[in-house]
């Protein structure tokens, strides 16, 4: 192999073989046996005639030796000041990582970082020495007419080769360390159970679905009994120094799940259900967004990971859908009616536990389910049909998959990660969601916001000031 | 209809517009997707900045996220296929002909068909701005974001009916290349005699035959599914969004070396003719070409790692991506090879050629670090990966376009562009390109996804954004004074005279501009680099080599020019955007589109019946 490509290489260098073989790779025996000084005479290209060059006392070389000096140091002054551009501060930097899988990833990412560096330099020190060293100056002869070299371009074939290959066997290391089987094996280590949460993820927020939320049982009681389901949005609550597998399961299009400092992205894909894992060592507030192109609101598509301690984590478990932390105002009260009647919340949105909400109507899931399906099917007409069934009122009841809202004011933001969650906002979100985020599923498909030309709630400021009431009354853990 | 069709005679002028919707002249061809390309460059940059000036500051709301969207998916789309193609396509009209000794392409009528087939397909592309319905979910267009549920509206149909329009464009031309490189070569030039330019289109032809079929099932898909109800990627009824996914990028990375090698071909023969040397390391040039032409089809789920397609598949094209990087670098060495030692003039096609090879690595290495998938989880649809495109396909392709402008410019026009204009052209746009593009991996790095039309306060993306926003400034400066100097020079530029380079190749060996027949003798090629050969042999006798001589019009034979290039596109175009009517009754859009297809057709056989080129037509032409 080695062999036929160094023939096929040097077939510019001898002639007789040349003619033997019928191809000629354009070398030109009359001008490589030119000496330089004859060809200087002979050949003057117009283009060089024309450009001026200073004169100066320094020989050639030693000024260009010390422009390539100048340019290095240049050069190196980029890298410098590329360095600086790096912030493991940022909420979502990928240099600020903590746990084993983002940890792993970033120690990739360096050591190709530094290998590319180093090749940069060399690469891009010999392009700038170049063209710096060999400028043409108002009579040069016509360089030697090199057509190549074969050992070393054997040389730059093989070496990159064997770098790349090195790094790629170590890369196929590190990415079997990705897989969940590796966090299921941390785990059994460490005496604990990992900690298993489906992401859903909707245009354009995020639903979490711990089928287990505390795995550790006591032994003594059947499993079933301890399955503690939560259900919540946009905001995780995980343990601290627990592996976290995460299935991930899409509603609608495809989303990508991704906590720069915890673990790199991992598709959401409808029809799949694909699964990474985490752990977080320290605790503290993570930022995560979706990184799939996915519609309007795809910028806002945010959500957050809390990450505490394992007794702190076993608290929230436990209140979590349980009694409120204060008992209801009044407004909070009548806020609940506004929930249940003439905000038609309640037809896609879930406060406590599916019982809870069977309390106050039989049926509820079962309707929301015959509303869900039309919907789904109404989807799927034309545009020009849905238009129709607008104006001839046969459009279905809106209900879609939104937001649990068990606990709501344990959250800390509202949009999906976009504002701060308080009274003010929440007001505001309330009365025309499109205020706080250009695109979300809410004020398309509520009832309330399709009365009015402006789109804002057909609910009177009272109904709105009991119903932020009702909605922030819903905490179980003490206010921060 | 066949007698109809076959006593049209032949359209026989040679100037005024007619000419120009009927030519079949490859130079002019040329010129025509040089300059739609350089309109469409425009509109793809006013694209850009608009995204630029939204995401100069945080909390912006210059545009709406819906147009934000639309914006970079035109954006996307507009430089891909309606910029760099077809700038690709100009250089190849305009001189594959030129550089292998030929009169013109093998099928000039096919090559009509083409540029007309691209002009139209890329109005229809841009026809959706006049209804407000711009397609929006990216140039990539995942599934099943493209279904109607989700993307109501005509945006995604005329995308992917343009789409298809451009495909027959660029499937036209694809195979005109290859039958004219395969055939029509000078005596004497043997391939490994061949340009590197002449070979990497060759390449490049190939690879557009190949790969555009596949992203035309991925259309016909698509379009099935919203014109017809069908399920091939509607989730709700079992269809796979993944598919969709593997098709796109079976085709688009190859589309990647599409856009990539034809420049590199114009550095491979600019960067010779500026160090005096010949190319250093011709075949393995050549070889390095064809093998990432080859590899290229083997890394598309380079694209997919964080799909899920688990780590088998994963470590594989990890591999195999990285593995890419292995030919590419060789041609990096072999351009720095030739630079060494040789007798380097820093002229503007120069600086362009290096300003590629510099830009290039960058892409070239920030590559690697996304081909290794567990790094790349971190690095998937951040700006990491604009920045790291743009490398490539600014830094890369533009600058090698731009090289081969300024290079050819005296051949093209005949005259001499403004040298001090170029250089400060080129380092203001080096400038703007790296302070626009280099902060994006920052960004992206600092955990900045792409596509997002606003960001918040606070996640420390403000500084690398409002870099990258002036940046763009300085990037359009630099194209104002290269729309100056070009225009400038066509008015006041110096004669160039036929060969102001001392170049190798043959184009260089007649007068500028070249004759409308090319070659008055086609020319006998004793080597690689002939002309090179040519000028030193008669050097050594103490003799200048002088332009072709001009000769008697008449006594050449040329295809004559024709209507039905113009009249068969007109009628794929009509075929395809006939769907997107939408007036009162639903269905017209079938009846309508039916319509095109009978222009289609009645395109061909007319274009089949044409009657050979009369002589007189030529003889009368020329006055």
């Amino acid at each position: 192999m080695v062999r036929a490509a160094s023939e096929i290489l040097h077939t510019r260098r001898s002639p007789s073989f040349r003619r033997i073989r019928g191809f000629t790779m354009g070398l030109l025996p009359s001008a490589e046996k030119d000496s330089p000084t004859n060809s200087e005479t002979t050949f003057v290209p117009e283009s060089s005639r024309a450009i001026p060059v200073s004169n100066t006392s320094e020989s050639p070389t030693r000024r260009s030796g010390r422009r390539s000096l100048v340019a290095l140091a240049i050069l190196g002054g980029i890298l410098a000041l590329a360095a600086l551009g790096c912030d493991a501060n940022a909420h979502q930097s990928t240099f600020g990582v903590n746990g084993p899988v983002a940890r792993e990833q970033l120690l990739l990412f360096n050591v190709l970082l530094w290998t590319m560096v180093a090749v940069f330099v060399l690469v891009e020190g010999a392009l700038l020495y170049a063209a710096i060293r060999y400028r043409r100056k108002p009579g040069d002869p016509l360089p030697p007419q090199t057509h190549g070299h074969t050992p070393l371009e054997i040389a730059w074939t093989i070496i990159p080769t064997i770098l790349i290959l090195g790094l790629g066997i170590w890369s196929v290391v590190v990415l079997f360390k990705l897989e969940p089987g590796e966090a299921i094996a941390l785990a059994k280590e460490q005496g604990k159970e990992p900690l298993y949460i489906e992401a859903v993820g909707h245009q354009w927020w995020w639903e979490f679905r711990y089928e287990d939320a505390y795995p550790d049982h006591d032994p003594s009681k059947p499993a079933e009994e301890q399955m503690e389901l939560i259900t919540t949005a946009n905001e995780m609550r995980i343990p601290v120094d627990r592996p976290v597998i995460m299935t991930l399961k899409s509603d609608d299009v495809i989303h990508s799940f991704w906590i720069p400092k915890l673990a790199g992205k991992q598709d959401v894909v409808p029809t799949r259900a694909n699964q990474m894992w985490f752990l977080a060592e320290d605790a503290g507030m993570y930022y995560g967004q979706c990184a799939e192109f996915c519609g309007t609101a795809h910028a806002q598509m945010k959500f957050r990971v809390h990450a505490m301690p394992e007794a702190e984590y076993k608290a929230w478990v436990d209140g979590w859908g349980g009694d409120l932390a204060e008992p209801m105002s009044p407004e909070a009260a009548r806020g609940r009616l506004v929930f249940l009647g003439d905000g038609q919340c309640v037809t896609c949105h879930t406060v406590g536990t599916a019982d809870q909400v069977n309390e106050v109507g039989e049926g509820v899931q079962h309707a929301r389910m015959q509303t869900y399906i039309a919907y789904t099917q109404w989807l799927s007409k034309r545009a020009e049909e849905r238009l129709e069934d607008v104006r001839t009122g046969n459009e279905p009841p809106t209900a879609f998959a939104a937001p649990n809202l068990t606990d709501l004011a344990d959250r800390t933001t509202i949009g999906s990660g976009l504002v701060d969650l308080n009274r003010e906002t929440l007001r505001q979100w309330l009365r025309n969601p499109d205020d706080i985020k250009p695109g979300n599923r809410m004020s398309e498909l509520a009832a309330i916001y399709q009365t009015r030309l402006d789109h804002r709630a057909d609910l009177s400021e009272e109904q709105l000031s009991d119903l932020v009431e009702y909605l922030m009354a819903q905490r179980h853990l003490p206010v921060q | 209809m066949v007698t109809i069709t076959g006593v049209i005679p032949r359209p026989n002028t040679y100037t005024g517009l007619w000419s120009w919707l009927t030519t079949v002249d490859h130079k002019r061809i040329g010129a025509l997707y040089g300059f739609s390309a350089f309109f469409f460059f425009i509109v793809g940059g006013i694209e850009a900045g608009i995204m630029r000036m939204q995401l100069a500051t945080s909390d912006a709301s210059m545009v709406s996220a819906d147009w934000f969207n639309a914006m970079f998916t035109m954006h996307g789309t507009t430089m891909i296929f309606m910029v760099i193609m077809p700038f690709g396509a100009t250089f190849f009209n305009f001189l594959i002909p030129l550089m292998i000794g030929a009169r013109d392409v093998a099928f000039p009528r096919l090559n009509a068909f083409s540029y007309w087939t691209f002009l139209f397909g890329a109005l229809l592309m841009h026809g959706g701005f006049l209804i407000g319905q711009v397609p929006d979910a990216g140039w990539f267009s995942y599934a099943n974001l493209t279904a109607a549920p989700f993307s109501e509206g005509k945006g995604l149909d005329f995308w992917a009916l343009s789409l298809q329009v451009l495909g027959v464009a660029s499937l036209a031309a694809g195979f005109n290349f290859v039958v004219t490189i395969i055939n029509m070569r000078a005596p004497g030039m043997s391939l490994m005699r061949m340009p590197v330019f002449v070979w990497m289109t060759l390449v490049t032809s190939i690879l557009l035959v190949l790969a555009f079929p596949i992203i035309t099932v991925a259309l016909i898909e698509l379009t099935a599914d919203r014109q017809f109800g069908a399920n091939f990627f509607n989730t709700a009824a079992g269809g796979d969004p993944i598919l969709w996914q593997h098709l796109f990028w079976l085709f688009g990375h190859p589309e990647v070396y599409i856009l990539i090698l034809p420049a590199m071909g114009v550095v491979s023969e600019i960067i010779p003719t500026f160090s005096r040397k010949p190319l250093f390391g011709y075949p393995v040039v050549v070889f390095s070409g064809i093998v990432i032409a080859i590899m290229s089809w083997a890394v598309w789920s380079h694209h997919m790692f964080t799909v899920g397609l688990g780590p088998i598949a994963n470590s594989v094209f990890t591999i195999t991506t990285m593995l890419i990087a292995v030919p590419t670098g060789v041609k990096i060495f072999n351009w720095i090879g030739t630079m060494w030692q040789g007798s380097i003039d820093l002229r503007t096609p120069m600086l362009m050629a290096i300003g590629f090879v510099a830009l290039f690595i960058v892409g070239g290495l920030s590559g690697v670090s996304h081909a290794v998938s567990p790094s790349d989880f971190q690095q998937q649809d951040t700006y990491y990966i604009v920045a790291h495109i743009h490398y490539v396909l600014f830094g890369g392709a533009i600058f090698g376009i731009f090289a081969g402008i300024y290079y050819w410019y005296p051949k093209i026009t005949g005259k001499m562009y403004h040298e001090t204009l170029g250089k400060v052209h080129f380092w203001l746009m080096f400038i703007g390109m790296n302070l626009t593009f280099f902060p994006m991996h920052y960004a992206g790095l600092n955990g900045m996804p792409r596509r997002i039309y606003t960001y918040a306060e606070g996640f420390g993306w403000e500084g690398m954004n409002l870099l990258a926003t002036i940046g763009y400034f300085v990037i359009v400066i630099s194209l104002l004074v290269f729309i100056h100097n070009f225009f400038r020079s066509i008015k006041k530029g110096e004669e160039a005279g036929h060969d102001p380079w001392d170049a190798p190749t043959l184009e260089w060996s007649i007068s500028s501009p070249p004759p409308v027949y090319n070659f008055a003798e086609v020319p006998v090629v004793k080597g690689q680099d002939d002309y090179w050969i040519t000028k030193r042999e008669a050097a050594a006798r103490g003799e200048t080599v002088p332009a072709e001589p001009h000769v008697d019009v008449s006594t050449i034979h040329l295809p004559s020019p024709s209507y039905w290039p113009l009249i068969t596109s007109f009628g794929v175009v009509w075929l395809a955007g006939g769907l997107l009517i939408d007036v009162g009754w639903d269905y017209i859009r079938f009846p309508v589109s039916f319509i095109g297809g009978l222009i289609t057709i009645i395109g061909v056989i007319g274009w089949s019946n044409e009657p050979p080129a009369e002589e007189h037509h030529e003889a009368e032409g020329h006055h």
